[in-house]
């Protein structure tokens, strides 16, 4: 045990010398930075009304039924309706910018409603207004469908109160939190691949070998060493999140999932180096077999990101645990592939 | 350069490649892409997602919202129970028509998406009923059409540049309030109704925005739960293949480049007649070859035409150019592997997020990706837009193929030697004599155009007030380090002498470099991102037609830059800590010179 704790000592420590670590950190910061700069950006241009909800959006109405119309669009304080007399002074209105948006709503005899709705084209505002729209219509079409009721087999169902809650809540858990989780046990797989074909290429391995460490020594160290720097970079992360008012719940579950995982990869990725030799083949099996592993851990009840996103959140189910089981099993399943494949060199 | 020789080094690296690769590697290799072709098909039937059931409903089997919570992939129904909702055991719990929703902004979350669940439910019911007109008594045309007033959110304080730009030209658009109407692609009128029509798309489902694909710009209709903003999804995710494959791609470069130097394997090449240029060209032919091939037949399946290949080619070039200077600079495999992926971490945000707005915002405009998002939707795109995507990328490809081969010798290769000093290493190395420093100023613009744009990319969310001084700041150390870095790898590789007034005569060449290399940001004027306040912060505004303004306009910024950079250069000459503080100095003085023009134009 002590000289595989050296070896995974060293390995560290050529990873602190070189600082490229430092590099690793950097990419997992840049990619929760962006991806948050995504998210704040989309709910601002795609979804206005959750962060900015102080722009009235006026919208132009005109046609038969505007006045059914018009009380729905003047409902919501965030919309303006103004009443035009006839079609062609609402489109002159829209044209000259007078009002955001344009809606002539004509009825037909058979109750039917049909709006022509138009919005300006290419700016900023354009998905703000089509949201109000969208809003407005929606409750129209509930209040007709209330007026018609008399028609229909099965009554619609009332909808919930509205939410204060942002509709992208779920990013944080579902998509933020599995991507860096996981990142760092690719990037652990992918470097331990990397130090076991150098030392191949280089000949050094050679070197290793006359120490008293036996091959799957060696390989047991280095491997350990980048098995446990997936869960440390991962803690580190909970710890950020944490920092910046990101609750997340069963962190210790999660670490174990994310130490399954990275030994699963670190495992196939220095059995892969040990077969092949070379990086550039290792490395190209490498990034394939990384991506068909997630592919198909993606086809379990509970997929690998499910279950860091429920783990996460806090709404784990029965499956849940089973599921991170089931990686602690694959993990030894992939630590005996390496082994094996190590004490075949001999 | 020698065409022959070329050719010859990238027949050789074609046949390292395919010949080496040995029938066990094939086998295994053969084995992977196998089984990823045989899982593609299924995760892309059963679509799992990974936002399934994280909010928990209590609601009773035979309630009539159970159907609706069912149906919801995000929501999973549970054994209602009175007291579930207070411990936390689940977020909502329904109970006839009342909704019993917790006090934790889950709850709020899980409440919302219960609602577009009900929503979703009831147009599923509603589709079953034989009375269509009751079912669907509301139908709904939307389309875009352009109104009379200037476009972008109708802010427009007049300008607010800066000396970061020196903008002259324009003298006919006048003030530059209103740039954004004339000119060129940017919209998408008529066209292509794309999916996104007849109301029975069920709830986009996934975890993020449920921004189903389809129509942009065009025309929708169908009931009004099936609007939606225009949002480019489809050719977004189109526009991303597009990407993957590089990935791939620069994988399998760095390796073959970093080769070379393990065990000096690039020895024998270093010493035959071809020059490094013949070399690095040789061993690169191939690769771009195998992008502008794969990128070919992706446009080709996706639908795309000749814009998508000619705009995706600079970005691949850039990719394999970041990853020979990586691989040149790498001291180990492990280097290597991260260097890669900090190379296409930020590019591929470079290309993807500004994407993600085309037609929305003006930023997209930086991007190659919205130029392949725009051919994919079947839009117009102009030749200046065209070159403000590429142009940058292009430039910033050359420069590092060029920096990298700087340091394809001997020297460089085969030593280990911390990434910094070999960094200064390839940035001293071109450095032949002085005026070699204003051609390397101007041609590190793009980049420092790029790390511009990233910057407005990233600050563009926040409040002007605020985004403003910051983003000053951050050009004048963009700008500042694009001046002086290499002024300070030439005193410290002893490209020159120590002395005043080789520092003074460097830094001046260096900061006329930068304000001639400048220039070529004036093609931002033909996009129209000085529409955008930020841009205009950035990159000028468009000066009125009076001439002391213009020539104020054409010297001021020429002056700042080489008094600028021959601060920071006298530094250089000295120490490291001198160098440091004679960056600051010159930062703050750009800042403060940022900061005079803005006041005083505003």
């Amino acid at each position: 045990m002590r000289e595989r704790l050296v070896v995974a000592r060293r390995e560290l420590g050529s990873l602190r010398s070189e600082k490229t670590i430092v590099l690793a950190l950097l990419i997992q910061l840049f990619i929760a930075a962006f991806s948050s700069f995504l998210v704040v950006g989309l709910v601002s241009l795609y979804s206005p009304n959750a962060s900015q909800g102080n722009y009235v959006v006026s919208v132009g109405v005109a046609g038969n039924a505007s006045d059914d119309l018009a009380p729905v669009v003047d409902a919501d304080d965030k919309r303006r309706a103004v009443v035009y007399g006839t079609e062609s002074a609402a489109t002159r209105a829209f044209t000259n910018a007078e009002v955001d948006a344009l809606l002539v709503a004509t009825k037909y005899p058979n109750g039917r409603v049909r709006v022509s709705a138009y919005a300006p084209e290419g700016s900023f505002r354009t998905t703000l207004v089509v949201v109000q729209l969208k809003d407005a219509l929606s409750a129209y079409e509930r209040q007709q469908r209330d007026h018609l009721s008399s028609r229909l087999t099965k009554k619609p169902l009332d909808l919930p109160p509205e939410s204060s809650g942002s509709p992208y809540y779920g990013f944080t858990y579902t998509i933020l939190v599995p991507l860096l989780m996981f990142l760092p046990a690719f990037i652990s797989g992918s470097v331990v691949a990397d130090t076991l074909s150098e030392e191949l290429e280089r000949g050094t391995f050679e070197l290793l070998r006359v120490t008293p460490l036996s091959i799957p020594e060696i390989v047991d160290g280095k491997a350990f060493a980048m098995v446990a720097l997936a869960p440390a970079q991962a803690a580190l992360w909970l710890a950020f999140l944490a920092y910046n008012g990101v609750r997340v719940d069963h962190p210790v579950s999660m670490l174990v999932l994310v130490t399954g995982m990275a030994a699963v990869l670190v495992g196939g990725g220095a059995a892969l180096a040990l077969r092949l030799g070379e990086r550039r083949d290792t490395q190209l099996v490498y990034s394939f077999g990384a991506i068909a592993v997630f592919g198909l851990a993606s086809l379990l009840p509970e997929s690998p990101q499910n279950v860091v996103a429920k783990l996460a959140v806090g709404s784990p189910t029965s499956l849940t645990y089973p599921t991170v089981a089931a990686v602690a099993v694959a993990a030894i399943g992939a630590y005996a592939l390496a082994r094996r494949t190590a004490a075949g060199m001999t | 350069m020698n065409a022959r020789r070329v050719l010859r080094i990238a027949r050789w690296e074609v046949g390292k490649n395919t010949g080496s690769i040995d029938r066990r590697t094939a086998a295994i290799l053969v084995g992977v892409l196998v089984l990823l072709a045989a899982v593609a098909p299924v995760l892309v039937a059963a679509n799992p997602s990974p936002g399934q059931g994280i909010y928990r409903v209590g609601v009773a089997a035979d309630d009539p919202y159970y159907p609706a919570v069912e149906r919801n992939p995000q929501l999973r129904a549970v054994e209602p129970d009175a007291g579930m909702v207070t411990s936390g055991d689940a977020e909502l719990r329904i109970e006839g028509t009342r909704v019993y929703v917790g006090t934790s902004s889950k709850a709020q979350a899980a409440l919302a998406e219960l609602r577009s669940a009900v929503v979703s439910y009831n147009d599923y019911l509603m589709r079953h009923e034989p009375d269509d007109a009751a079912a669907f008594p509301v139908s709904v045309t939307l389309q875009y059409l352009e109104q009379d007033t200037g476009t972008t959110g109708g802010t427009d304080t007049g300008d607010g540049g800066t000396g970061g730009g020196a903008g002259t030209t324009v003298a006919d658009g006048g003030d530059g309030g209103t740039s954004t109407d004339g000119d060129s692609g940017e919209t998408t009128p008529a066209g292509s109704d794309g999916g996104g029509t007849d109301g029975s798309t069920s709830d986009g489902g996934g975890g993020v925005p449920a921004l189903p694909g389809g129509a942009f710009g065009g025309t929708q209709s169908g009931t009004p739960s099936s609007l939606n903003p225009p949002f480019p999804l489809r050719s977004l995710v189109l526009a991303f293949a597009f990407l993957l494959p590089l990935n791939v791609l620069i994988q399998a470069y760095g390796s073959s480049v970093i080769d070379e130097r393990i065990n000096r394997r690039g020895e024998p090449m270093l010493v035959s007649p071809a020059s490094r240029g013949d070399i690095v060209l040789g061993k690169t032919l191939p690769y771009l070859v195998v992008a502008a091939a794969v990128t070919a037949v992706i446009a080709f399946a996706v639908g795309g035409g000749l814009p998508s290949v000619l705009a995706v080619l600079p970005l691949a070039g850039l990719f394999l150019a970041a990853t020979f200077l990586g691989a040149m600079l790498a001291r180990s495999y492990k280097e290597l592997t991260f260097v890669t992926v900090f190379v296409s971490v930020p590019l591929m945000a470079y290309a993807f997020v500004p994407a993600v707005f085309t037609n929305v915002h003006p930023i997209a405009a930086i991007s190659p990706l919205s130029i392949v998002v725009q051919d994919l939707e079947g839009s117009r795109i102009g030749v200046g837009e065209f070159l403000f995507a590429t142009l940058p990328v292009a430039l910033a490809a050359v420069v590092c193929f060029a920096l990298g081969s700087g340091v394809y010798r001997e020297e460089d290769m085969f030593t280990q030697r911390p990434i910094p000093s070999k960094v200064m290493d390839a940035l001293a190395a071109p450095l032949k004599n002085r005026r070699r420093v204003a051609l390397w100023t101007a041609l590190f613009v793009p980049f420092a155009f790029i790390a511009e744009l990233f910057c407005i990319a990233a600050l563009f969310v926040v409040p002007e007030s605020l985004a403003l001084p910051v983003l000053l700041t951050a050009i004048a150390v963009v700008e500042e380090a694009a001046k002086s870095l290499h002024v300070r790898a030439g005193f410290l590789r002893g490209k020159f002498e120590s002395t005043r007034s080789a520092a003074l005569a460097v830094g001046a060449l260096s900061g006329v470099g930068f304000f001639v290399g400048e220039k070529l940001t004036l093609i931002t004027q033909l996009v129209g991102l000085p529409g955008l306040e930020l841009g205009r912060a950035a990159f000028g505004p468009s000066v009125g037609a009076n001439p002391l303004v213009v020539v104020g306009f054409l010297f001021a910024p020429l002056l700042l830059h080489t008094v600028t950079a021959s601060v920071s250069a006298l530094g250089a000459s000295r120490s490291r800590r001198t160098y440091l503080g004679g960056f600051v100095l010159a930062v703050l003085l750009h800042v403060g010179y940022n900061l005079t023009v803005v006041t005083s134009l505003a």
